[in-house]
């Protein structure tokens, strides 16, 4: 340690150029999910779906080798019925919807929780750069993330259904497809800000882990007993049309209660940011 | 020119817990202020409002002159701090944990890191995961952070914490440069007494979440002082043969005490002087308190109620 070289300095000169703040925090955040295994292996599991998909298309295809195949065929039939594209993309929405709640849910719990669990929350608020600049950059980067996964899932589903020839393609598919999965996609992670909240709040992984189930079971409940376009939770499942035609199962008051359920934990989040006593 | 740090009547309550109680500090520009206390005194939770991590239940937090503001801000951009522990993203180099305090500092110039981490000994570890660090290092890299935007104030919690002899001399050194030469204002608690003891300019010390003494230079030089300590059955045949024969001395709990050179030099002097006057000493001896003593004396209530039965 050489203490004889340039030391700190009283002041800094008012003329010095600096960084912008919130493009400094997206650079930190942006870093450290690149750094990180969590989201890489997140992504990794969330690819697995269009394989599933791909391999229950190619026993439903086969009604000889599903038979040979015992429960798998059985599972398959059950859950999508026949082998062409509709089917397929129908079911990777509704893949998107249940499976993009876990996946998303633990890439944000990572984002906000590990802050707690490595001690370093402490290092991120005697900051010149806001702590709402902070807590922006999380959102941006957790839902960046989110959607080049979901699109990267969208691409492999095609490559997929082309590889196994499934028939009952179209461009109209495509499209109301890609609308699908994406609004799927968007919607669960309008449901993550409460999930920041609690990882915050909870200074940790397992309270938001906790959350995630917990919403995940009461959605269920809600769907099964028809309150399920009432119950925010549950609309990204609706929306995926697991229980029928989104049309039928969601009206515009989900839209707007899945809206003020997203602006309630995004402005819980930063308020908690902001405010709470930080003790770790 | 303001003072670094300010507090009025600063409380802090965590339920029923009353972590700190009413705490006027005052520390100057270019000061090293040492703060003590044992664990759980209040010296982490004075540290955090000071930093505006915790809100105050009651009073006011100013440092450098501008008030710590209930949602967090401050004049950071001016702070280098160290919390408690320290901690980085293990899955990212030295070099890169550094990267991100300077941005987030809003420092462009990226040789700032270079020259931190060269300046902390931390080059050969510059691009290692930050994960493997050992304590020492990971302390360093804390420091190095706290340093690296080159702040006017700096708030250390336990700045020497994990670090090895050698180190804990560098660090020593180093923050009696930062404040000797470059004017920084260092506010630092400690579990170390005899660190504190070495680079404090002042000294204040929180018992149970109060401030129950402060030490200014001259108070902890009179602590250092050696002084003879003399006890008498005829105490006052002793006190008038010391005045007749010329040293000054003062009185508290039935004890003389003398600071006279000559009497530390030879208590054997002294000695013949109160048998002749028929006062011969139960108790002669030099004594030389130190910040540690005092310390033990300032906070023996909690000492003996703590102590293992």
């Amino acid at each position: 340690m050489n203490v004889t070289q340039e030391s700190p300095q009283t002041g800094n000169p008012p003329e010095e150029r600096s960084i912008n703040p919130f493009l400094a925090s997206l650079w930190a955040e942006t870093l450290k999910i690149r750094r990180s295994r969590v989201p890489l292996f997140t992504a990794i599991g969330f690819s697995l779906m269009p394989l599933a998909g791909g391999l229950f298309m190619i026993i439903l295809k086969d009604p000889e080798a599903a038979r040979s195949m015992g429960l798998i065929s059985a599972k398959a039939q059950l859950m999508v019925g026949v082998a062409d594209w509709p089917a397929y993309f129908n079911f990777m929405s509704q893949a998107v919807a249940a499976g993009g709640l876990i996946l998303f849910s633990i890439v944000t719990t990572w984002v906000f929780g590990r802050e707690f669990s490595d001690h370093t929350a402490k290092e991120m608020l005697a900051l010149p750069t806001s702590r709402e600049a902070i807590v922006t950059a999380k959102f941006i980067v957790t839902s960046v993330w989110a959607m080049a996964v979901t699109l990267l899932i969208f691409g492999l589903s095609l490559a997929v259904g082309t590889l196994i020839v499934l028939p009952g393609w179209s461009t109209v598919l495509l499209r109301s497809a890609f609308v699908g999965i994406l609004g799927c996609a968007f919607f669960t992670l309008g449901l993550i800000p409460f999930v920041a909240l609690l990882a915050s709040i909870g200074r940790g992984y397992l309270p938001p882990f906790g959350w995630t189930i917990l919403t995940m079971v009461l959605a269920q409940f809600a769907a099964i007993l028809g309150w399920g376009d009432w119950f925010p939770w549950a609309i990204p499942g609706l929306f995926s049309g697991v229980a029928g035609p989104r049309a039928e199962a969601l009206g515009t008051h989900s839209y707007v209660l899945l809206l003020l359920t997203s602006i309630a934990g995004f402005a819980a989040t930063y308020y908690w940011w902001r405010s709470a006593d930080q003790t770790r | 020119m303001p003072n670094a740090i300010e507090t009025r009547q600063l409380t802090k309550r965590f339920g029923d817990v009353l972590a700190v109680d009413a705490i006027d500090l005052c520390v100057g520009t270019g000061e090293i202020y040492g703060f003590l206390g044992l664990n759980g005194a209040g010296k982490t939770t004075t540290i955090r409002a000071l930093l505006g991590m915790i809100r105050p239940s009651e009073g006011e937090v100013k440092v450098l002159g501008q008030a710590v503001g209930p949602n967090g801000r401050g004049p950071w951009a001016q702070v280098g701090h160290l919390v408690e522990s320290p901690s980085a993203y293990p899955e990212l180099s030295v070099r890169e944990n550094l990267d991100i305090a300077r941005r987030l500092h809003g420092k462009p110039d990226s040789s700032l890191v270079d020259d931190i981490i060269e300046r902390l000994a931390l080059a050969s570890y510059a691009d290692r995961k930050a994960g493997t660090l050992s304590m020492g290092n990971l302390q360093r890299l804390g420091l190095a952070r706290a340093l690296l935007h080159k702040p006017e104030l700096l708030i250390l919690d336990e700045p020497a914490n994990g670090l090895d002899p050698a180190g804990v001399i560098e660090v020593r050194e180093l923050l009696r440069t930062l404040a000797r030469d470059k004017g920084a204002t260092i506010f630092m608690s400690s579990h170390i007494l005899t660190e504190v003891d070495r680079l404090a300019t002042r000294i204040g010390i929180i018992h149970k979440g109060r401030l129950i003494e402060e030490l200014t230079a001259g108070d902890l030089e009179k602590l250092r002082t050696k002084r003879l300590e003399i006890r008498s059955r005829n105490f006052e045949a002793a006190q008038i043969c010391l005045r007749s024969a010329g040293y000054p001395f003062t009185v508290k709990d039935e004890t003389i005490t003398i600071l006279h050179p000559h009497a530390i030099e030879h208590p054997d002097d002294i000695a013949h002087i109160l048998v002749n006057a028929g006062a011969a000493p139960t108790r002669l001896a030099v004594e030389q308190q130190n910040l540690e003593e005092h310390f033990m004396e300032l906070t023996a209530d909690s000492l003996t109620r703590e102590s293992p039965k």
